[in-house]
Order: structure tokens, then C-alpha cells, then sequence
């Protein structure tokens, strides 16, 4: 799994990233320095995506810029969430592609995670 | 017959298109098309080529006025009628909402992109809005243009009140004309034109929708002030909007709890088949948005920013 946040992370594009299951961080890249926006990102995400999830909605992504950052969270199926932290310049659209394309492995890593 | 012209400019929803109609004798050819885009469905009009009115002081005197168009893509009328319709107007009013956050950046963008074209003929500043919110003063507005040296008459009016136009056209007719009855004029236009306040009320959260509505693929809009108080939705389906109330309240929240972090700026959420929804902060309001998914994020940004007055240049022009 750790291996996979080394490929989610990417320079300029994405500083850290963690998994969310409901409020609770299964898997971490998030370093020291940045674990207030780890806190910050499982209080928002676990309750927007039950939010979205009350009102029967469509959202699968939500993205929060607080001060010069930006925590992006992508909901990966019911209850979970991959958070990405970035800059609050760098382009949603450039998070998005990088994450759709590292998508097979998150999706790889999901199932041997069921499998585990 | 004697012939004048005056050019009306302003910031969108200053009071350009109002102004020009409660003084005209014909039937205003505001070339106000229906914006095209989809997303105008509240919004009645903006002034997107120009406005144009026709007023009879007495039987030899008539003045013409021009408004210029508010959206930034028709700028180039700005040129047209500044060196063609209006190359020889008598002067220039400058309204200025007083319920903008900085209404002399309006001023100083406006005296600035008509620079040239004020070098010739008299300013009139004429603050509109102060109904709903009364500062910066008449006092103010003189020490500030003192500061800028700007040379300029400053006049408080309400745009929808005829006897208000009618005297900021009196300020700059009356130093050429000198045998007009206005008291008959004024009489004459509120016969004609009449007024009324019923329909008054507080404006600035209603301009704020319009606006809103005026953005490309915006669908609906909700403005919310201190205290999570409600000020102004035009969002129908209660699932959305109890859904941006939410979000709103936890950008409240986050923004005290983690106050170290800095201020939460706005949460976007989205979706593949969704309207994306978003909320933007500012100090104490918040601006919730409804628009199409198609609308990249950096543009709804720069619309929501523009709206709340965040960018410094573009949002003059809107
Ligand atoms: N309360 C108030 N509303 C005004 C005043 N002047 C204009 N309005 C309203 O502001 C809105 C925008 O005016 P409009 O003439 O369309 O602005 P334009 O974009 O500059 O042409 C309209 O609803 C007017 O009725 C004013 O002095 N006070
Ligand atoms: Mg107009």
C-alpha cells in the first residue's frame, strides 16, 4: 500500500496522500509537518461523502482549499476515500489525470486488499 | 434643435440601464439582449451592445444618452461609442454602487480606461445604491477624489428615480443652457415616467444572483451572510441546497477549529453525471454555486472570485 502513495505522490502535482475508511486513515503519506491537513481532510470528507451519500447524490469528488493548500478526495466506493494534498495553485484537472491514471493501481490495491 | 449627449458608464448593476430609461421620452432602445447562454434564466437583461435614450428638455433642446455595454467582451463598444456615437457628449457620469467592497477601485479603473476621453469634458460622479448601503459618504467620496486627482462633481442619487438623473443632467446641461424650465421637465417626466419604490428592496443581494446567473454555466446561486444566515437563493430542489448548507456550515467550522491553517477558501465537489457544487468564502458571506460540470474548476474560481470581488481588474467588467 505504501508503495502506492509513492506513486500517487508526485512532485508538483501531489504532496501526500492517505486512504480514508469512513473517519479513519488506514494508509499514510502524509508527513509530520502535514498532519493537520490529515485531520482537516477526514473530518471533511467522511462528512461530505455521507452528506452526498444522504441525498442520494452523484458526487464522487470533493476538493476543500484551506490557506495556500488544497485536499482533494475522491471517493472510491462507499465509505472510501483516497485524500490528495497539493498546493492551491496546482491545477485540479492535473490531480485528476495523474489520478486517473495510477486508477489501475488503486483499483489493483483495493482488490488485494479485500483479498488480504 | 439643439443637440447634446451624454455617456452613462458603470460597473454591472450600477444603474446604467435604469438611469437612462427613468429620464427617457421614447421607449429606451436598450439593445439589453437576452444573454444567450442557457444558464440566464432569472436574470432579465444585461446590457450587452448599449443603452440609448432620448430626453426633450423644451422644444429646441434634446439630449441623447448612451450607456455602455457592462460585459467585458462588448468592451470594444466602449471604443465605438467613445469615438463615434458619443465623441462629442458634453460629459461623462460615472455611477458608482455604493455596495461594492472598494467602489473607488471603480473609480479608479473607470477614470483610467477613459482617461483620454475625460481630458476633454466634465465628470460626474453619481453614487447610486446608498439607499442600501449609505458609506463610504458624500464626504468621502470628495477627500478620496482629492487623494486620486480626480476632478469630478460628486452627486448621491437612486438610479430609479427620474428627479435624481434629471439633476446630474441638469449639472452638466445647465452650464450651456441657460433658459430651460427643469421644474417642468421634472414635472413632465414623473407624469410620464412616474416612480415608485414598491418594488424596493434590499438590491444588493438580488444583484449578487443576477450576476451570478450571468456566468457562463452557473445554474443557480445562493448567498449566504454572517451567521449562516440565508440571504438570497434562487436554488429550488431542497436536496442541493440543504446539501450546500452543510458544506457551508463545515467550511464555518473548519475554518475555526483549524484556524492555524488559514481560512478555508471554498470545497468544490463534483461528479461525472452532477451539477458541480461549490461553496466560496468571504470573511463573512459565502457565495454557493450550482453549475455545469463542464465549467472547469479555475474558471468557476475566477467567476465566484470575480463575484465576491476577490480579482482585482476583470471584475468591473464581469
Ligand atoms: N436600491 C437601489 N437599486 C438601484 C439603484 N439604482 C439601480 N438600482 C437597481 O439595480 C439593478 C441594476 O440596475 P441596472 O440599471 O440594470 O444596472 P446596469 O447593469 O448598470 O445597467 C436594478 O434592479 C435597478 O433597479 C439605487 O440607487 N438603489
Ligand atoms: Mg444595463
Amino acid at each position: 500500500m505504501n508503495e502506492l502513495l509513492g506513486t500517487i505522490d508526485k512532485p508538483n502535482v501531489v504532496e501526500s496522500s492517505c486512504f480514508l475508511e469512513g473517519k479513519e486513515v488506514t494508509t499514510s503519506s502524509f508527513t509530520k509537518a502535514n498532519r493537520h491537513y490529515e485531520t482537516v481532510a477526514r473530518q471533511t470528507f467522511s462528512y461530505i461523502f455521507l452528506n452526498v451519500g444522504k441525498h442520494k447524490s452523484k458526487h464522487n469528488e470533493a476538493h476543500l482549499e484551506i490557506g495556500d493548500k488544497r485536499l482533494s478526495g475522491f471517493l472510491l466506493k462507499a465509505n472510501r476515500v483516497l485524500v490528495c494534498l497539493s498546493e492551491k495553485e496546482t491545477n485540479i484537472s492535473d490531480v485528476r489525470a495523474h489520478i486517473q491514471q495510477v486508477q489501475h493501481l488503486i483499483a489493483k490495491a483495493e482488490v488485494e486488499r479485500m483479498l488480504a | 434643435m439643439k443637440d447634446y449627449k451624454i455617456l452613462f458608464t458603470g460597473s454591472v448593476c450600477s444603474g446604467k440601464t435604469t438611469a437612462i430609461r427613468s429620464v427617457s421620452d421614447i421607449e429606451t432602445l436598450d439593445t439589453d439582449a437576452q444573454a444567450s447562454d442557457v444558464t440566464v434564466r432569472r436574470k432579465k437583461n444585461t446590457t450587452i451592445v448599449m443603452d440609448y435614450g432620448v430626453l426633450d428638455l423644451n422644444t429646441e433642446t434634446r439630449v441623447h444618452l448612451y450607456g455602455t455595454p457592462g460585459q467585458e467582451r462588448f468592451r470594444f463598444m466602449w471604443d465605438m461609442l467613445t469615438s463615434e456615437f458619443a465623441h462629442d457628449a458634453i460629459g461623462m457620469v460615472l455611477l458608482v454602487d455604493n455596495t461594492r467592497k472598494d467602489p473607488f477601485r471603480d473609480i479608479r479603473f473607470y477614470a483610467k480606461a477613459f482617461g483620454d476621453y475625460l481630458r476633454k469634458r466634465r465628470l460626474i460622479i453619481a453614487v447610486t445604491h446608498s439607499d442600501v448601503e449609505p458609506n463610504p459618504d458624500y464626504n468621502r467620496y470628495l477627500s478620496e477624489l482629492k487623494d486620486l486627482g480626480v476632478m469630478s462633481t460628486v452627486m448621491f442619487v437612486d438610479a430609479r428615480d427620474p428627479r435624481a438623473i434629471l439633476g446630474v443632467i441638469e449639472e452638466l446641461i445647465s452650464a450651456v443652457e441657460r433658459d430651460i424650465d427643469w421644474d417642468q421637465v421634472r414635472d413632465r417626466l414623473l407624469d410620464i415616467n412616474g416612480f415608485s419604490l414598491d418594488f424596493y428592496k434590499p438590491l444588493y443581494e438580488e444583484t449578487l444572483l443576477d450576476a451570478a446567473m450571468n456566468k457562463r454555466g452557473v445554474l443557480g446561486a445562493m448567498h449566504i451572510g454572517e451567521g449562516q444566515d440565508l440571504l438570497c437563493s434562487n436554488i429550488d430542489d431542497a436536496s442541493i441546497k440543504s446539501l450546500l448548507l452543510n458544506i457551508n456550515r463545515l467550511t464555518d467550522a473548519i475554518s475555526e477549529k483549524a484556524s492555524f491553517l488559514g481560512a478555508v477558501n471554498n470545497v468544490v465537489i463534483a461528479g461525472p453525471k452532477v451539477d458541480t457544487l461549490s461553496v466560496f468564502n468571504d470573511q463573512n458571506q459565502s457565495l454557493c454555486l450550482k453549475s455545469d460540470k463542464d465549467i472547469s474548476l479555475p474558471v468557476l474560481k475566477q467567476q465566484a472570485g470575480d463575484l465576491l470581488q476577490w480579482s482585482i481588474d476583470n471584475d468591473y467588467l464581469a
